[in-house]
């Protein structure tokens, strides 16, 4: 049901883990940031500990430091969210995306994987349109175990799909990501 | 050990000279007697009180006799009670004698490999011993070890068989005086024609032909000399033999093609007539078998060229690589692709050979291979571009009595490998300790590099016609004149190995010294001290002599034995079962790619003999853009860069990507299977791939080792700890290739 979950409600704005310079989530080299707390629950699902809202430490001034920081690299290609569910941790995920776009400008690009589906987040709260119209790629959809497949590109199910957010915004539909491979 | 204050009594002996059996000169070494008194004197009063003595006895003598001194210690020991003691010491003594005369009887080793003795089996575990050339070779080699023991100056014997050092490819070398590893001079066999066997060869008109030739030629080298040999620019060596092609196809059109379509059709032809050969080349060199057993290390390397016969020739060699070998398309091992990245050709997307970069990206995430060379890095660390001679070993900017500059055609000599950690671990975080002992091995490695440059030179030019006589090694030489010609002045190289920079600084400033300063500059000072002995006899020899970080595929294993002999299993250091490859980082630790090559990258401006960077990545068969980004960013940092990534394939359920690594080897993580006829696992530990579920031997062990699993006694879990580290050593021997 859409508005069901609000992040304004659910999110203690903690942050699970960050990764800088990782290989694996999203095209070239990137600094991941996994947000706590995810109510979607998908069996199988590879962040279980991830689930809980209070899980690992408050967001801080010092980490979205460090993430600038070391999104500064030449050889990095940008910024991911990652959760948990990103899209119920808005004051997180708009507050860092606002940062980069105003340090970088479209020279890094955000990534983020959500358990909304595209028309999902389209019927939901103002906070999470804002939060996608600041991200480039979105791999939308829950994990679903039936559908598990290891060779998909950066996905784990069939089900989910590799999005260009700005190109499916303009066009009001969902356009996949032009580089995907598999 | 000994304290400082002990050590100061016997430092008094320090004046006098010490004559060796043999009748050389050295100096008195008080750590060594403290090590000794330190395994044989369990009480520290017994220890000072066996020095005390020991000054006294030496108090009126000139010098000291090693012959004598012996007899001497003992006689002490015996004075002072220590009766135990006493008779330890000479039954070492004996056991010693008796490893060194079993070590060099021919005999003996020849009886051990037919019993088919464990440490004789695993020392060749990289050739299937089932086949016969195999068989012949192992029996030559182990005729081969014993005499050329005798052979070898007796200091640098002793020092082999004690691990000080480690005298590379004994099984060929002193007794067969050959050279190691080399860039054939293929340019100048093609012009000039050439002669292998009772076949005159002459000067090839089509690229078929030329890569049938390159194929010859490679493995007769590999028949002549020990190490890996190279092919240096390939694309733009074969390229004027495809525009014969071209020409011909051109001449063909004429005759039957409208005049509209000619060179579309000519070149249509030639593309094709360019992948034929260089498929060819690929398979024939996969199914070579050199008088070794072994399929020759082979590494080509390309990617300089702009025309379009040069690019095709380029685009050929990736795409025949990514699509892979056979019906199953597995992974090739051999030839090792090297392709050349150069700002301005193509690093950057605007750049006209961007194109080819990106299919040698795609190439790697899928086949690890192609390894990198970085132009700009490679002339200003070694002076001038050039591929490795095989796996990592480089050849120094050098220019002919014409000033012309020459890279292919010239060869190293051999390699001799120090053991620096056990420098380390006998200095007991001693510095002035371990700069002294490491001067005392340093003359022992110039005695046996002195000694391998003389045993090279007596080869004669009929022994070896194809490298001396008819231009693999780039001069023509007739029988009876001197091979010297091609070695002295420095067109050849003879390179001091080393191995173990993270152990050595891991016992002064423990095991997590990676951001420690003083710990960075006294790495890099170990590693300038190295180079500056070879730079000092160098000048006064007029032989190049390098610094090669050794592709250490045995020694990892072997020397870290050893030491865990000599001083026990010690945390971090012998403790892990393995030394850390040359300058490598902590391979237990997760640095990023960039860190890695940040603490890395300051170590070959003074190794430039030989080195090599890899970086362990995930599957990026599907993300490669962060491999790019590795490589664009490691271009202004290092000089050659390999790839490490997960390319494992099962043919029983479909997986690709990382095999599981068990005690009986790895398996599919997905399906289980671990049957080698039905996967292809692919792993690198040093400059080559190699398949180490593949090998029939090593296989057949998991099998028993797994048999044994189920209920194990701690004498097996021993046994099962052993056998993984024999493994391991087989793999990285496997994968070896120039100096073994």
């Amino acid at each position: 049901m859409p508005k069901e979950w609000l992040a304004e409600e659910l999110s203690e704005q903690y942050v699970a883990d960050y990764k800088a310079f990782n290989f694996v989530d999203g095209e070239g080299v990137r600094c991941s940031l996994y947000l706590s707390g995810c109510p979607f629950r998908c069996p199988g699902c590879y962040n279980v500990a991830a689930q809980n809202f209070h899980y690992g430490q408050p967001y801080t001034a010092e980490l979205e430091q460090q993430i600038i920081d070391d999104l500064s690299q030449d050889y990095v290609q940008g910024l991911t969210l990652l959760g948990g569910e990103p899209f119920l941790n808005t004051q997180v995920g708009i507050r860092i995306c606002e940062r980069v776009r105003q340090e970088f400008g479209q020279t890094k690009d955000i990534w983020s994987w959500s358990g909304y589906t595209w028309d999902e987040l389209q019927q939901d709260s103002t906070d999470k349109l804002k939060m996608l119209s600041l991200i480039d790629i979105l791999v939308d959809g829950r994990f679903l175990k039936d559908q598990m497949d290891l060779s998909l590109q950066f996905r784990g199910s069939a089900n989910q799909r590799i999005i260009d957010v700005p190109q499916s915004l303009a066009r009001h539909e969902v356009v996949i990501w032009d580089k995907l491979v598999r | 050990m000994g304290t400082r204050a002990a050590a100061t009594s016997l430092d008094q002996l320090r004046e006098l000279p010490v004559i060796k059996r043999g009748g050389t000169q050295t100096k008195f070494h008080p750590y060594k007697l403290n090590y000794v008194l330190a395994q044989l004197v369990p009480a520290e009063a017994d220890r000072q009180a066996v020095r005390q003595a020991l000054v006294v006895h030496y108090r009126t003598a000139t010098a000291i006799e090693t012959r004598e001194l012996r007899p001497a210690l003992i006689q002490i020991l015996q004075d002072l009670d220590l009766t135990t003691a006493a008779k330890a010491y000479q039954d070492y003594f004996i056991a010693e004698q008796a490893r060194f005369s079993a070590a060099t009887n021919v005999r003996d080793r020849i009886e051990q490999l037919f019993s088919r003795d464990a440490n004789v089996v695993h020392e060749n575990a990289n050739k299937d011993s089932n086949v016969f050339n195999t068989q012949r070779d192992l029996e030559a080699g182990a005729a081969s070890r014993a005499i050329g023991l005798k052979m070898l100056p007796d200091l640098v014997a002793k020092a082999h068989l004690r691990g000080d050092i480690h005298w590379h490819d004994l099984d060929y070398s002193p007794v067969t005086p050959e050279t190691n590893c080399c860039l054939i001079d293929f340019d100048g066999m093609f012009k000039n024609g050439y002669k292998i066997g009772n076949a005159e060869v002459a000067s090839p008109r089509s690229i078929q032909t030329a890569t049938a030739q390159m194929a010859q030629i490679i493995a007769n080298v590999a028949s002549l000399q020990y190490g890996g040999c190279s092919a240096n620019r390939v694309d733009q060596l074969l390229a004027p033999f495809a525009a014969i092609n071209y020409q011909k196809h051109l001449a063909d059109a004429e005759k039957w093609v409208v005049a509209a379509q000619r060179e579309a059709y000519a070149q249509t032809k030639t593309k094709k007539d360019i992948y034929d050969a260089m498929q060819a080349l690929e398979y024939e060199i996969n199914t070579l078998y050199s008088s070794q057993g072994q399929t020759p290390f082979t590494t080509v390397n390309f990617g300089l060229g702009t025309s379009w016969i040069e690019r095709e020739i380029q685009t050929a060699i990736l795409k025949i690589r990514i699509k892979g070998l056979g019906k199953e398309q597995r992974t090739a091992i051999f030839p090792k692709l090297i392709f050349t990245v150069k700002r301005g050709l193509n690093l950057d997307p605007t750049d006209p050979n961007y194109d080819i970069k990106s299919l040698a990206i795609a190439c790697a995430t899928k086949r690890m291979y192609p390894d990198l060379l970085m132009y700009d890095k490679i002339k200003a660390l070694t002076g001038s571009f050039k591929t490795p001679m095989g796996c990592r070993s480089f050849l120094q900017g050098w220019r002919d009595e014409n000033g012309v500059e020459v890279n292919s055609g010239r060869m190293n000599l051999g390699v001799v490998t120090v053991n620096l950690p056990r420098i380390a671990l006998s200095a007991h975080g001693d510095q002035t300790l371990f700069w002294e002992i490491f001067e005392e091995r340093m003359a022992t490695c110039h005695q046996a590099l002195a000694y391998r440059i003389e045993r090279t030179k007596e080869a004669q030019p009929e022994n070896a016609p194809l490298l001396y006589m008819y231009g693999a090694f780039g001069k023509r030489l007739q029988p009876g004149e001197s091979v010297d010609a091609l070695f002295k002045n420095e067109r050849a190289t003879i390179s001091l190995g080393y191995i173990g920079i993270y152990e050595v600084c891991t016992t002064f400033f423990g095991p997590d010294w990676e951001q420690d300063a003083a710990a960075l500059a006294f790495a890099e000072k170990v590693v300038k001290a190295l180079r500056d002995k070879c730079q000092q006899w160098a000048q006064a020899s007029g032989y190049h002599y390098s610094l090669y970080s050794t592709p250490a595929e045995s020694l990892t294993d072997t020397f870290c034995r050893d030491d865990i002999l000599k001083f026990g299993r010690v945390p971090d250091v012998t403790d892990k079962e393995y030394y850390t490859n040359s300058f490598h980082y902590d391979v237990r630790k997760h640095p990023t790619p960039f860190d890695k090559l940040t603490l890395e990258e300051r170590f070959p401006k003074y190794a430039s003999g030989g080195f090599i960077h890899y970086c362990e990545y995930p599957n990026l068969t599907q993300n490669p853009k962060a491999l790019e980004a590795v490589w664009d960013w490691a271009y202004d940092h290092v000089g050659y860069l390999g790839t490490n990534t997960a390319i494992d394939q099962c043919f029983e359920c479909g997986f690709k990507g990382e095999f599981k690594s068990t005690a009986r080897g790895f398996v599919c993580p997905q399906c289980g299977n671990h049957d080698p006829k039905t996967c292809d696992v692919v792993k690198r530990t040093c400059g080559y791939l190699g398949n180490p579920q593949q090998r029939p031997m090593v296989h057949g062990r998991h099998v028993e080792i797994t048999s044994r699993q189920k209920n194990m006694s701690p004498e097996m879990i021993k046994n099962a700890a052993r056998y993984e580290r024999t493994k391991q050593s087989d793999a990285q021997r496997m994968v070896s290739g120039g100096a073994k």
